[in-house]
């Protein structure tokens, strides 16, 4: 229950941030790496440097790695195909070996065909998902956000101490 | 001066520095305090997963700065017992290489394992890999594996427990000649129908009423009625070609009969077949001395052939030949593990070498003076290729000597161990299918195993001066059970050899002992009239399922034959008779004299 609290205040939080659509789609994108490569792994200690560091929405990118995460266990199949396919090509094979021989690469366990596979989809999608959502953050805005705002829920939502929280971050 | 319409959007966060600096820091601090307890979890976990049964580790200290590991209270349980360790180690210390950390790769300098202890007794259950076959991991399939390639050696179990043969119900489904029977009745009618429809295409009856017409005609023509002569000698041709159709047919039928014949003879092989299966059921060996010796210890002797095989495998999965890439179970996490690939690289370093390692450990460890040995292991390496050396270990002591070689630089792995050991007590034993307990004493066992590609040629022996004999109170009643007792009782020498050689898959497997001689004898002696009686009992009942079905069969084929035989042949006779009725009454009217 908490966690979904945390996700509907993130949301609308978010979505009625100052930030633009720009740097709120940038920070679901970001996220998105979050929800869809599994999480322990070096490549998200950088992600979760990037929320911090760019000026991006962090709570975007929250709300991204919460969106992704069910679409990452749903495909893991796929990413383990992509991967096996991508780790196994023997035109890719010398590109492998010299990164799994270097220093701090093979840490990464990009040799995972898990972590590969989901890592090159995230990255794939990243662009097109970024010009979508910052469309589709946009439309959003322009239509319906004005009624949201002054909506009684969305007062009752950004009156709470998680939001206050969220307000730290925002971009 | 205009303000620019809208303000530059700037990239970076700066003030987020702190937090992240904060946030690192936290992650540094917890790991410098949690250290030891993730890699003892990790070390414990990947250890579990790679051995196929608990790795338990009381305690381990983490000193990067030196390149030092130093675990305490190590305890590996057996794959194969419950109850059971493989072994325990009271310290190891491991000098690592630190740069090559930074790679992933894992290279021990130098081991120093004491205190190591094997067999040692377990309160809870350890195996892994035997609890779950079929299982994705490495151990689980080669356990199943293995599993499934000692059950081939199925020896029979001696029945002597009451001295009584019992037989098994017999399925008449699982007798072949039945079916065999059923088949050649359908070919008998088909070949009946055959025969009948080819018969009638002969059309033999015409010919011979038209050929008894034209006699006819010329018992009452003169010899310048040319006609008619004519028409006899038409007759003639017409009559010798119906005889050869009809020997053509006699040669079809013939093929024919000597199929059905053949297939008659097919029933008794299947009959034979099934005897031999039916004699299966009778639930005893053959009692010639070679059996007696595989049923009396086989089930126990490929036990140690099953787990050095366990282990050879599992190096072979971990310890492959060649630097191409290959792939493994990823680790386990809530999402899908997928697949690890290696990537081998020449002149680089493997992922995991254990360059050296001092070995030095306890034999019965429970006993008042407990036995110190020595041992080494050098070049234990996750990329053999790589390092260009095979693995060796050997241990030695007073009573022990031991040795090992996994040499998979080459294509062909091969994999070799030898070992003796003397004075271990072994736990007293059921023997198969005999309400006795074999108590060995303390022993000495050899074993030399083989395995060069897949031809494996292994050997087990185990050797006791002492054994004691324990009988089961089920046993008191049975005379048969007297009669063992006494032949093994009074003998105090043990000694049992197993041999497997051959392909992997299905190699030959013999096991021999100095009381198998003493044991026939006395089952020959006493069981074989009633292995005999067992065997005609049998024999009588595949005869009373297969009778019904094969009297018929036969009775129907020898018909067949008799009236396709008797019927050419009545054929064979018409014509022959007629033919010449024709060509003697041609030649009384022409007197011999051949007209045009």
């Amino acid at each position: 229950m908490f966690a979904l609290l945390k996700l509907i205040q993130s949301l609308v939080g978010a979505l009625h941030s100052e930030g633009t659509p720009g740097q709120l789609a940038a920070g679901l994108v970001l996220g998105s790496f979050l929800g869809l490569t599994p999480l322990m792994n070096i490549h998200n200690a950088v992600i979760l440097a990037l929320l911090m560091l760019l000026n991006v929405s962090f709570a975007g990118g929250m709300l991204g790695w919460a969106l992704f995460v069910p679409f990452g266990f749903l495909l893991d199949p796929l990413f383990d195909w992509m991967g096996h396919g991508l780790l196994l090509a023997p035109a890719l094979r010398p590109l492998w070996t010299s990164l799994y021989n270097m220093p701090i690469v093979p840490l990464t366990n990009f040799n995972n065909t898990i972590v590969l596979g989901s890592f090159v989809f995230a990255l794939v999608v990243a662009i097109p998902l970024f010009f979508v959502l910052r469309w589709a953050v946009a439309r959003y805005r322009e239509t319906v956000g004005a009624r949201v705002r002054q909506s009684k829920f969305y007062q009752a939502l950004t009156a709470s101490k998680l939001y206050n929280v969220y307000r730290m971050f925002r971009p | 001066m205009t303000a620019p319409a809208t303000a530059r959007v700037k990239i970076f966060r700066w003030k987020a520095v702190g937090p992240l600096l904060v946030f690192f820091g936290i992650v540094g601090v917890l790991w410098i305090l949690f250290a030891d307890t993730i890699a003892r979890h990790a070390t414990q976990k990947v250890g579990t997963q790679v051995i196929g049964a608990k790795v338990e580790i009381a305690a381990l200290h983490v000193d990067l700065p030196h390149g030092k590991v130093m675990i305490r209270g190590l305890t590996v349980a057996s794959p194969h017992e419950a109850f059971r360790n493989l072994m325990q180690a009271d310290e190891l210390v491991a000098d690592l290489d630190v740069v090559p950390l930074t790679e992933k790769k894992l290279i021990i300098n130098r081991l120093a394992a004491n205190g190591l202890r094997f067999g040692t007794p377990r309160e809870t259950d350890g195996r892994v890999a035997a609890k779950s076959e079929g299982g994705d991991g490495v151990p689980s399939r080669v356990m199943a594996e293995t599993r499934e390639w000692a059950s081939q050696f199925q020896v029979p179990v001696l029945q002597l427990a009451t001295g009584k043969i019992s037989i098994d119900s017999l399925d008449p489904r699982k007798l072949s000649t039945i079916p065999a029977a059923e088949a050649l009745g359908a070919r008998a009618d088909s070949s009946q129908r055959a025969w009948k429809a080819a018969f009638d295409t002969l059309r033999v009856g015409p010919t011979l009423d038209s050929a008894n017409a034209t006699l006819e005609k010329l018992k009452h023509a003169r010899a310048t009625d040319l006609a008619t002569l004519n028409e006899a000698r038409q007759a003639i041709e017409r009559l010798k070609r119906a005889q050869n159709r009809v020997t053509s047919f006699e040669r079809g039928v013939k093929t024919g009969v000597a199929s059905l014949q053949s297939g008659l003879a097919g029933l008794d092989s299947a009959k034979r077949r099934d005897y031999a299966f039916a004699r299966s059921l009778v639930k005893l060996p053959t009692l010639d001395a070679p059996h007696v010796g595989a049923a009396l210890f086989g089930p126990g002797a490929i036990r140690p052939f099953e787990r050095v095989l366990y282990y050879t495998q599992l190096a072979r999965r971990y310890m492959p030949p060649g630097l191409l890439p290959r792939a493994s179970t990823g680790p386990a996490r809530v999402r899908r593990a997928g697949e690890d690939v290696r990537f081998p690289k020449e002149h680089a370093l493997p992922g995991f070498l254990l360059r050296s390692a001092e070995l030095s450990f306890l034999l019965r460890p429970t006993a008042d003076q407990p036995q110190r040995y020595a041992g080494h292991l050098t070049g234990l390496s996750s990329d053999p290729a790589l390092y260009g050396r095979p693995m060796l270990a050997g241990a030695t002591g007073p009573q022990l000597a031991a040795g090992a070689m996994v040499n998979h630089v080459h294509d062909i792995p091969v994999d070799t161990a030898g070992a003796t050991l003397g004075g271990i007590t072994f736990a007293a034993f059921q023997v198969p299918g005999v309400p006795l307990r074999l108590d060995p004493g303390a022993a000495t066992t050899q074993l030399g195993f083989n395995l060069k590609g897949d031809t494996i040629h292994a050997r087990f022996g185990l050797r006791s001066s002492n054994v004691r004999w324990v009988r089961d109170s089920g046993f008191a009643s049975s005379a048969i059970g007297d009669l063992i007792w006494r032949a093994v009782s009074g003998i105090s020498n043990l000694d049992v050899d197993a041999r497997i050689s051959g392909a992997l898959h299905s190699p030959d497997f013999a096991v021999r002992s100095n009381l198998d001689q003493a044991i026939a004898q006395r089952l020959q002696a006493v069981l074989g009239e009633q292995v005999a009686a067992g065997e005609k009992q049998v024999r009588a009942r595949v005869d009373s399922l297969v009778n019904d079905k094969v009297t018929p069969v036969r009775a129907r084929v020898n018909e067949l034959q008799t009236q396709a035989q008797a019927q050419i042949a009545q054929q064979h006779a018409r014509i022959d008779e007629l033919q010449k009725q024709l060509e003697q009454q041609l030649h009384n009217l022409t007197r011999g004299i051949r007209l045009p």
